[in-house]
């Protein structure tokens, strides 16, 4: 460790421990008669305060010998463990808090400067007129103190210095200017352009799509019409065939009933016998006139 | 036998039904058979007169011997032959005479078909008898109520009027259609009928009738309910408008597309013709040049 690191670390630890140094209190309690330089002794502290939690936020190794937050360099560290990313996001949420809390001690500071101005204007014994010009001076010279402590709304350039953590903190902040807002909001535009754009052709597409299908679906209505007209039309033209052909098989059977009773009848048993017996007459005959000739 | 030079075959039978002082009566039956057999060999050898000829005598011997069915089949092979030869009033007796002979069977529905062979074969030759065979045909299917197959009759006869620019006549076939389609149900035929008819008379710049028509189809259920029915509405305000745009792209709809071919051929010229006849609207002559350029550049 530097010479530089060690004064500036004891320096660190004597300030956090100032309250148990008897000279100091005794120094500080010299205070106490005179309203106004307590309430401003009051004020510088504050001031000092936020300067030094604006400090150590704009420089974070710094942190590290400061035991005025030595919890916060603890977490800091834990922080700087992880990594860089997360750090950094960490750390933007913290630089968030910090910003609002320095904009809350300004806020309660600026409320006190009035009371101080009173003070001042009030005469004390023990001071000499210039002393108490120069009060004055110090009360009018406070509100400017008090503004120019750094928090999140003021310029990038303050915060340039730091690790990019507290830029971000540009777009998420409610009461940035005017012009700032109106080129954010510009780039957006022409991201949805594009996607506005997409969707339109798609939707063309489709429609295009759809219109094909109707088509095609017209003529098939027109195609499934007609051949129903045409299946209706051969109806009629099915029954007439039915009744034809009906007529034609009943008088086939009739016709067939009717040879098979003629051919029996030619057939029959009394017929064939007598065939038979001329038959055999007839052979007989014969045989007869054989042996004869014979 | 058969195999035989037909010329002999023909003159044999032509022997058996001459009557002479050895025949008394003629032998029809073994004459139709040899006339046939000629006329068979005579259209093998492609000697389509003779064949014709010798039809014609086989369907007198048919008719002799009470057979009209047969005689009218001859008839119309006859008839078929001269149409080769192109000899169209033959054609018309022959085809004519068959449906005759048809109607003695009682068979109305040959009957038509054979007029509606002869209109068919006359179509682009005598027109005008087409058509009055095609009137016939449609007639005889109607009587007998098969008005169902009279549709295909009644559309070729409005194309034909259509082709000789007798636009009323053809709407007027075309309204016939649409009743008899009422008669059959068939809801389809009868609405693209009357939008035909419609968008026959616009193509004539007949306006008025036009909106008559479609006042009268609009009383019919059906048509009133259709596609048919918007469309016609639609094509009617366009065409009172003037708007060309419109017509075109009604008449590029599916609802002109599944119309006959005739009546979609009307629809695309008529697009050009709106400019010729818009007296009775003055105002749109400025409209009329500017399609005429139109028709001009492509």
């Amino acid at each position: 460790m530097t010479v530089i690191d060690i004064l500036f670390r004891v320096d660190e630890i004597c300030k956090k421990y100032d309250k148990y140094d008897p000279e100091k209190q005794r120094e500080a309690n010299a205070f106490l008669d005179d309203a106004f330089a307590r309430l401003y002794s009051l004020v510088e502290a504050d001031i000092e305060k936020a300067l030094a939690v604006r400090f150590l936020f704009s420089y974070p190794f710094l942190f590290l010998f400061s035991f005025q937050t030595l919890i916060f360099q603890i977490n800091y560290w834990n922080k700087m463990q992880k990594s860089d990313k997360v750090s950094t996001e960490k750390n933007r949420a913290a630089a968030v808090a910090l910003s609002a809390e320095i904009r809350r001690i300004k806020a309660r500071l600026m409320e006190e400067v009035p009371k101080l101005q009173k003070l001042a204007k009030k005469k004390v014994k023990g001071h000499s007129k210039e002393d108490h010009e120069t009060r004055f001076d110090m009360v009018l010279a406070l509100p400017d103190r008090i503004k120019a402590i750094p928090d999140g709304s003021t310029a990038a350039a303050s915060e340039s210095g730091g690790w990019g953590t507290s830029s971000s903190n540009k777009k998420v902040k409610f009461d940035s200017s005017e012009e700032r807002f109106g080129s954010d909001f510009y780039q957006q535009t022409e991201e949805s352009d594009q996607f506005r754009q997409e969707y339109e052709m798609r939707k063309m597409k489709q429609d295009e799509g759809l219109d094909v299908i109707s088509e095609g679906l017209d003529t098939l209505k027109n195609i499934a019409l007609d051949m129903n007209e045409e299946i209706d039309r051969q109806v009629p033209l099915m029954d007439e065939i039915e009744t034809k052909v009906d007529k034609t098989t009943s008088d086939i059977r009739k016709n067939n009933v009717r040879l098979k009773k003629t051919i029996t009848q030619i057939r029959s048993s009394r017929n064939f016998c007598i065939d038979i017996i001329l038959l055999c007459i007839i052979l007989g005959i014969a045989f007869y006139l054989y042996n004869a000739l014979k | 036998m058969s195999s035989s030079d037909p010329n002999k075959l023909i003159s044999k039978a032509d022997k058996l039904t001459r009557l002479s002082l050895t025949r008394w009566s003629a032998d029809w039956k073994s004459a139709t058979l040899l006339y046939e057999q000629a006329a068979n060999g005579f259209r093998v050898s492609k000697d389509y007169e003779k064949a014709k000829l010798a039809f014609e005598k086989a369907s007198k011997g048919q008719e002799m011997l009470a057979s009209p069915w047969d005689a009218a089949k001859h008839m119309e092979s006859a008839a078929a032959l001269a149409k080769e030869l192109r000899n169209w009033t033959e054609v018309i007796d022959f085809y004519r005479r068959a449906s005759e002979l048809y109607m003695q069977c009682d068979r109305p529905q040959p009957a038509s078909d054979s007029l509606a062979k002869a209109a068919r074969a006359l179509e682009d030759a005598l027109p005008d008898d087409a058509v009055q065979l095609y009137t016939d045909a449609c007639v005889i299917l109607e009587d007998d109520g098969k008005e169902q197959m009279a549709f295909d009759l009644y559309r070729a006869a409005a194309s034909i009027y259509v082709k000789l620019e007798k636009f009323t006549d053809a709407a007027t076939f075309l309204l016939r259609l649409g009743l008899a389609a009422d008669k059959c149900n068939a809801r389809n035929s009868q609405c693209k009928a009357y939008l035909s008819a419609i968008i026959v008379y616009l193509y004539a710049h007949d306006l008025k009738q036009a909106e008559k028509c479609y006042n009268d189809c609009s009383q019919i259920d059906a048509f009133l309910r259709s596609d048919q029915n918007r469309c016609a509405s639609k094509l009617l305000s366009a065409y009172t408008e003037g708007d060309v745009e419109e017509i075109k792209r009604v008449a590029q709809s599916s609802t002109i597309s599944n119309l006959d071919n005739v009546i979609i051929k009307l629809t695309m010229v008529g697009k050009g013709k709106i400019s010729l006849k818009l007296e009775d609207f003055g105002f749109f002559y400025i409209l009329s040049f500017e399609f005429l350029l139109l028709l001009k550049k492509g």
